[in-house]
């Protein structure tokens, strides 16, 4: 169908901006690394599940002589995760990693960028009946949060919607941003966001929100009755029941307390 | 197209086979072509169930393995002249179903005219299960009114969301359908069971019927005969409405409510 394009193109390029993963390597030793994931993720080879990522080298204390870049690579690739690029790498390793195929991004490359600034020329393909007006595209970039204590990394990940009821069995990973639940979660399933957590409908599995350590994060739930809720890994299970003020009811979970001594509050949801 | 209906459920013992039996003698009964295929391999029962197990020759395992041709292997069902019934192996392991073989038997079945082939699905979440539920339109979910019960059938919807065909292919989803089975009204009202509404909100899928507990069950799985054909039982009108239901007619649901005995039946005893 190539040739139907109105120019015939055989290739165009367009900006474009990707959410990505960022892999913070403290060590580029690849029997060090392997150890570590292995601990980290040992029974889920494929974890990543094709996941393209770029390797940020910002908190490697002192840079070796040198870098192993295939055995790096290849061990990632095992865990099904895919490195694009790197970036915050000191210049003398720079030849290797464009060697090893992967490109070297400057730290500023992956902030979020204005949509504005990218020409969309496929916009204007199909003829509009009548000029709609423009989307504004600034309104659709989430609010930055005030005083994130988190490593600022302002990448912008779209929030994670599941139609369908989750089942005993099932795991859903909302990486990098929110979840919402449109037909809650049935007891034996977990569910993880690195953000927050919506569930409309009954929350009855396990739920983990915050889980790279966003004490911001929070749980919001129409029918409350978790088996396990967690924020920052600060969790709480419910042996004796839950609580009765918030049991099938609205219910939000949110840290409250300084740095170091937080506390899992759970309360009941006001509608009007 | 024939339509494949898989019975299923995770949990053994909650009715599958009884399930399978009655409700494609129902279909057969409105005049469908049906088999009714038995994925339990290496402990089939349908067989039993519908009094047929001295007329196996050949099994689903042959057809799979190209050994035996479906006309060969499919058994004429004795009350039946429309039903067929394909049993499992009892004597292979149940790997040796794959996936291509069965999908090869349901076209062939396809072609042969069937308009209903039901799959009695094993126990458990492993291959024999897969198998049964992977080329699936509509999937019966048999749950007792416990909670052991309602987990695992929670797990095989979880299941039949991500293995089935339709929902690798991005096809519209498999149709599920909740069957609550051995159910005793009596016991719910007491606090000892979970009601079938419990259970509906649960899964959060739609009922197409309630089963009641009774013997009558286990006296029609003795005389090798399915629960639907007995004469003057609950368990048999509430499987007719189940089809009935299945075919998209409008039965109320019935046998869910407790009527307490009048007290001459207290004195003098009776079921």
């Amino acid at each position: 169908m190539a040739e139907a394009s109105p120019q015939g193109k055989l290739i165009e390029f367009n900006g474009a901006s990707l959410a990505v993963m960022t892999a913070s390597l403290r060590d580029t030793d690849p029997v060090r690394l392997a150890d570590a994931l292995h601990m980290m993720l040992g029974g889920m080879p494929d974890f990543f599940a094709g996941e393209p990522a770029v390797l940020d080298f910002a908190q490697l204390g002192n840079p070796p002589e040198r870098v192993d870049w295939t055995a790096i690579l290849s061990l990632l690739r095992r865990y099904q995760l895919q490195p694009m690029g790197v970036r915050n790498l000191a210049e003398h390793l720079h030849d290797g990693a464009r060697r090893a195929g992967l490109a070297l991004l400057g730290a500023r490359d992956l902030s979020a960028e204005s949509p504005q600034t990218v020409p969309q020329p496929q916009v204007q393909q199909t003829p509009a009946p009548a000029p709609t007006p423009e989307p504004a595209p600034v309104e659709a970039a989430a609010p930055q949060p005030a005083a994130a204590e988190t490593p600022a990394e302002s990448e912008l990940a779209p929030t994670l919607i599941v139609d369908r009821p989750l089942r005993s069995g099932q795991q859903v990973y909302a990486k990098g941003g929110d979840l919402v639940l449109l037909a809650g979660m049935s007891p034996g399933s977990e569910i993880i966001a690195d953000g927050s957590i919506h569930c409309y409908g009954p929350l009855r599995g396990r739920a983990l929100a915050g889980a790279r350590g966003d004490t911001t994060a929070r749980i919001f739930s129409t029918n409350f009755g978790p088996e396990l809720v967690s924020i920052a890994g600060v969790y709480r299970t419910f042996e004796r029941g839950i609580p009765q003020n918030v049991a099938g009811r609205g219910a939000q979970v949110r840290l409250t307390g300084s740095d170091n001594l937080h506390t899992l509050e759970i309360n009941p949801l006001q509608y009007d | 197209m024939a339509r494949v209906i898989v019975v299923t459920s995770g949990k053994g013992g909650v009715g599958k086979t009884t399930t399978s039996a009655s409700i494609s003698t129902g279909l057969a009964l409105r005049g469908f072509k049906t088999a009714v295929i038995d994925f339990d391999v290496g402990l089939r029962n349908l067989d039993l169930i519908m009094g047929c197990e001295r007329r196996v020759v050949y099994d689903l395992i042959n057809v799979v393995n190209g050994e035996a041709n479906l006309h060969q292997a499919l058994i004429k069902d004795k009350h039946c002249d429309n039903l067929f019934i394909l049993p499992a192996s009892q004597t292979r392991d149940k790997d040796a179903l794959t996936e291509d073989g069965v999908e090869k038997v349901l076209k062939d079945l396809a072609h042969m005219g069937f308009d209903y082939v039901v799959c009695d699905s094993p126990a458990g979440i492993e291959r024999g299960a897969v198998m049964a539920l992977t080329f699936a339109d509509d999937a019966i979910v048999v749950s007792n009114p416990e909670v052991s019960s309602v987990r695992d059938s929670d797990r095989i919807l979880g299941i039949l969301q991500s293995k089935s065909r339709r929902a690798i292919e991005g096809r519209e989803p498999v149709k599920e359908h909740l069957l609550v089975t051995r159910y005793s009204p009596k016991r719910v009202e007491d606090g000892e069971m979970l009601s079938y509404k419990d259970v509906q909100e649960l899964l959060r899928i739609p009922l197409i019927g309630v089963i009641p507990e009774s013997d009558d069950v286990l006296q029609a799985s003795n005389q090798g005969t399915p629960a639907i054909h007995l004469k003057d039982s609950d368990v048999a009108a509430a499987y007719l409405d189940v089809v009935a239901r299945f075919l998209e007619e409008d039965r109320p649901l019935r046998f869910v409510t407790y009527e307490k005995p009048g007290i001459l039946k207290r004195l003098f005893g009776g079921k």
